[in-house]
């Protein structure tokens, strides 16, 4: 690895998911340095070797981080803030906004900067121009949805993929829709989130009668709750008996009104969003992990489910049949099929013990080989190393030439 | 006689509904006053005194301006109706602040003589339960299908104190009385059903050419009350069996993102057009060259396109939301399916293309012939007359 590897880690916002800031911990601890740029939402102290660059939501703070950007590229690199500015004047319409994003990088100049949510790519193609490398992560509604039904962003994804350094994509699933806008295949790398190491908890069955479902994630049409509450009525009409918890979804005008036609005001609770520790605990208490959606990634709840010790029950979207093998280390069942969601959890929850005990263990199994932290952080350094060493080779490869 | 109508705004273009109703009882030497939310309405519309509420958000200098003209009022203009009304308010064990509160912001509701006071939707009834009976007026209510069907799940109980005031309500289907009586309303007389109405006239069946594949038609927002996603989930299935379609989606609303992406897992791309949102002369027109028309909603209080599409002669296929199994007479003007569930929506479809000719012909027939019949504006204008002449 170069000595000092600069890298900025950029998702807008300061600090970011549990699973960016995993991310840039997990980097600092190997010896990168880290900036962090963008906008701080809340005051956060890193470690050292993690350094914020960012401004807070408040006039003179921006004012002097422009002020002060302005000078020292003024004095020590003109030619380059001249550069920039042309291009500013030329792509940009919030000028002076675009000025006091862009200084800092420019003036820090990271060896290379990952962009976290692929719609800002138009945004920050320019780093390109001035030496740094641009990686980029494909993951969420952003690939998945977003370009679908925004031809604008369709259009820019199929103009700036190409000429990307290197992508991150979360799942192989996304690699391939990644290449559908034209990014080079062999640029892009899948690199699983990873999770911190943990005990394998040898969870005992709930003696409970009411068997326990739970299902975390934004009320997005995109998560399928209203599929998992069409499971529930068949459950319901079944006469089993369960208890269904949608962690994020308190509030959704949609779900709401389905639950109350479906009357199952007394089996399906709804609640807002919650601090990362009561997730874990509320997933560890229940007897499945229900993941109803039409589309991911691959969820990152899925993930901690398994290594918490639940059982997973997903559809088969996005990267989901990367992780989950059915009848193995979990449950899948394809998308928008609520009778098999309600058929798979009947037949789950009269699975013997035995069973699922060994499920469980084999959940835990995978998380430990292919979504550790350690791995998480070896490939992405893996990622970067061939994002500047296809730099230095095509760059001798241009020197050759002349 | 005079009414008074209470209304979000004044009707855009294409609400017929108030429109035509309030048409209908100028014709009768009614005289209406319209009574809105909306600050920016114009004076006068249709020949109709319009009264404006107050502005009591945004910036604050103009809202604290507001107040005091609103304070103004109530100890110039009709100090009396607003002694009436705080002291009602308290009968009913209003806060202090609350009933200052809806004294101040109803003034505009207080000075004017009136025989009836109409609120056009049940949630704009809402803190003002008291208004009809301080200026002597009688109460009525319109109740659709967001009102009764979703606002009371967040806001249980909210019209208990209305519907102890009410004189009448007006509900457009049998199925939205079912839901107010489940809300706690318990006298069955105060609730009078007018239908919706079209203009029978211009949608009027004209000669239908043979299509080379199948026509479908949904006219519909671009909301999940419309049961969209399962109505494409339903064609997928009709897809994988081989059937060739054209199924044309016309409107607009904030889940266009959720259908196109739809349409696109479910491998519809070539079968599936969102026109967006049309005039009546392209709905017309497209009506004309449907063969099947789909309203799957989850929710709906009645449906008018579903009754133009049944006046063109169109085949109707819609799901047993509330009002629209009153609207569709299963097996005879249309076919009637469980809502949300794709499965029996793809059977029932297949079903209706393998209907012979003459099957077809009298189902559309019987349908053309009910909505002239029973959903003519002219039917609904002497309703509403008997509305509120009747006791």
């Amino acid at each position: 690895m170069k000595d000092n590897l600069k890298i900025a880690i950029y998702s807008g916002e300061i600090p970011s998911t549990t699973f960016i800031e995993r991310l840039i911990l997990g980097l600092s601890d190997k010896g990168c340095k880290i900036l962090l740029f963008g906008y701080v939402t809340k005051k956060i102290k890193y470690k050292e070797g993690v350094i914020i660059r960012g401004y807070a939501d408040n006039r003179w703070y921006k004012m002097s981080q422009f002020l002060r950007y302005s000078v020292l590229l003024f004095l020590f690199r003109n030619t380059e803030k001249k550069k920039l500015d042309e291009y500013i004047a030329k792509e940009m319409k919030k000028k002076t906004f675009a000025k006091m994003k862009y200084y800092p990088v420019l003036w820090h100049k990271p060896h290379i900067f990952h962009l976290q949510w692929t719609k800002s790519v138009k945004d920050w193609i320019w780093v390109q121009d001035f030496g740094i490398k641009l990686v980029v992560s494909l993951r969420g509604t952003h690939i998945t949805t977003t370009p679908l039904s925004d031809l604008k962003v369709s259009e820019e994804y199929k103009k700036y993929f190409p000429r990307i350094d290197g992508f991150h994509a979360v799942s192989e699933a996304l690699k391939k829709e990644g290449e559908k806008y034209g990014a080079d295949s062999s640029k892009i790398k899948v690199v699983y989130s990873g999770l911190s190491e943990a005990d394998f908890v040898d969870k005992k069955r709930n003696q409970d009668k009411v068997f326990k479902i739970i299902s975390v994630g934004r009320n997005h049409w995109i998560k399928g709750y209203s599929y998992a509450l069409d499971s529930c009525k068949i459950l319901k009409e079944n006469q089993f008996e369960f208890e269904y918890t949608i962690i994020g979804a308190s509030g959704a005008e949609e779900l709401e009104f389905v639950k109350e036609k479906y009357k199952l005001s007394k089996e399906v609770i709804f609640t807002g969003n919650k601090s990362f520790n009561e997730v874990q605990e509320s997933i560890k208490n229940a007897d499945l992990l229900l993941l109803p959606s039409i589309e991911e990634g691959i969820a990152n709840t899925v993930l901690e489910a398994m290594q918490l010790g639940t059982i997973v029950l997903t559809t088969n979207c996005g990267g989901m049949s990367e992780v989950i093998k059915n009848g193995k280390n979990g449950f899948i069942v394809p998308i928008r099929d609520p009778q098999m969601i309600a058929e798979s959890i009947m037949n789950l929850a009269s699975m013997d013990q035995k069973k699922s005990e060994e499920i469980i263990k084999e959940a835990f199994i995978t998380i430990q080989n292919n979504h550790s932290e350690k791995k998480m952080i070896t490939d992405m350094i893996s990622l970067y190393n061939d994002v500047l060493n296809n730099a230095y080779q095509n760059s001798s490869q241009d020197k050759l030439g002349k | 006689m005079k009414i008074g109508l209470v209304l979000p705004s004044t009707p855009g273009y294409s609400e017929t509904f108030f429109r035509n109703k309030i048409l209908g009882l100028q014709q009768n030497g009614i005289k209406v006053i319209l009574f809105v939310n909306d600050y920016k309405s114009d004076e006068y519309f249709l020949n109709c005194k319009v009264i404006k509420a107050p502005r009591l958000g945004g910036n604050k200098f103009k809202v604290v301006l507001n107040i005091f003209m609103q304070v103004l009022k109530m100890v110039l203009v009709s100090p009396r109706n607003s002694l009436k009304l705080f002291i009602l308010n308290k009968k009913d064990k209003l806060s202090t602040t609350q009933n200052v509160k809806q004294v101040i912001a109803n003034q505009f509701l207080l000075t004017e003589k009136l025989d009836w006071i109409h609120f056009g939707f049940g949630t704009m009834t809402l803190g003002r339960e008291n208004v009809a009976q301080t200026i002597g007026a009688k109460m009525a209510v319109s109740f659709r299908g967001f009102d009764i069907g979703i606002y009371p799940l967040k806001h249980p109980n909210c019209y208990k104190s209305m519907f102890q005031k009410v004189n009448k309500i007006h509900v457009i289907s049998d199925d939205l009385a079912n839901l107010l009586y489940q809300e706690g309303l318990s006298e069955y007389k105060k609730i009078v059903k007018i239908t919706p109405a079209i203009d029978t006239h211009f949608f009027l069946s004209e000669a239908k050419k043979e299509n080379a594949i199948l026509q479908f038609t949904t006219i519909a927002r671009l909301h999940w009350k419309k049961g969209l996603e399962n109505t494409l989930e339903a064609l997928c299935l009709l897809n994988q069996q081989g059937i060739d379609f054209k199924y044309t989606i016309i409107g607009d609303g904030g889940e266009k993102e959720r259908l196109i992406f739809a349409v696109k897992q479910l491998k519809l791309t070539e079968k599936v057009i969102f026109t967006g949102k049309l005039s009546s002369e392209k709905v017309k027109k497209q009506l004309e060259a449907t063969d099947i028309y789909i309203q799957y909603s989850l929710q709906e209080g009645f449906c008018n396109a579903v009754l133009e599409a049944q006046a063109m002669g169109v085949l109707c296929i819609v799901s047993d939301a509330e009002g629209l199994s009153e609207n569709v007479i299963d097996k005879v003007t249309g076919f009637v399916v469980p809502k949300q569930q794709p499965k029996l929506l793809f059977k029932k479809i297949k079903e209706v293309i393998d209907l012979d000719d003459a099957q077809k012909k009298e189902l559309s027939l019987k349908a053309m012939e009910r909505v002239q019949n029973e959903f003519t504006i002219e039917k609904q204008q002497q309703e509403f007359l008997n509305f509120y002449e009747e006791n």
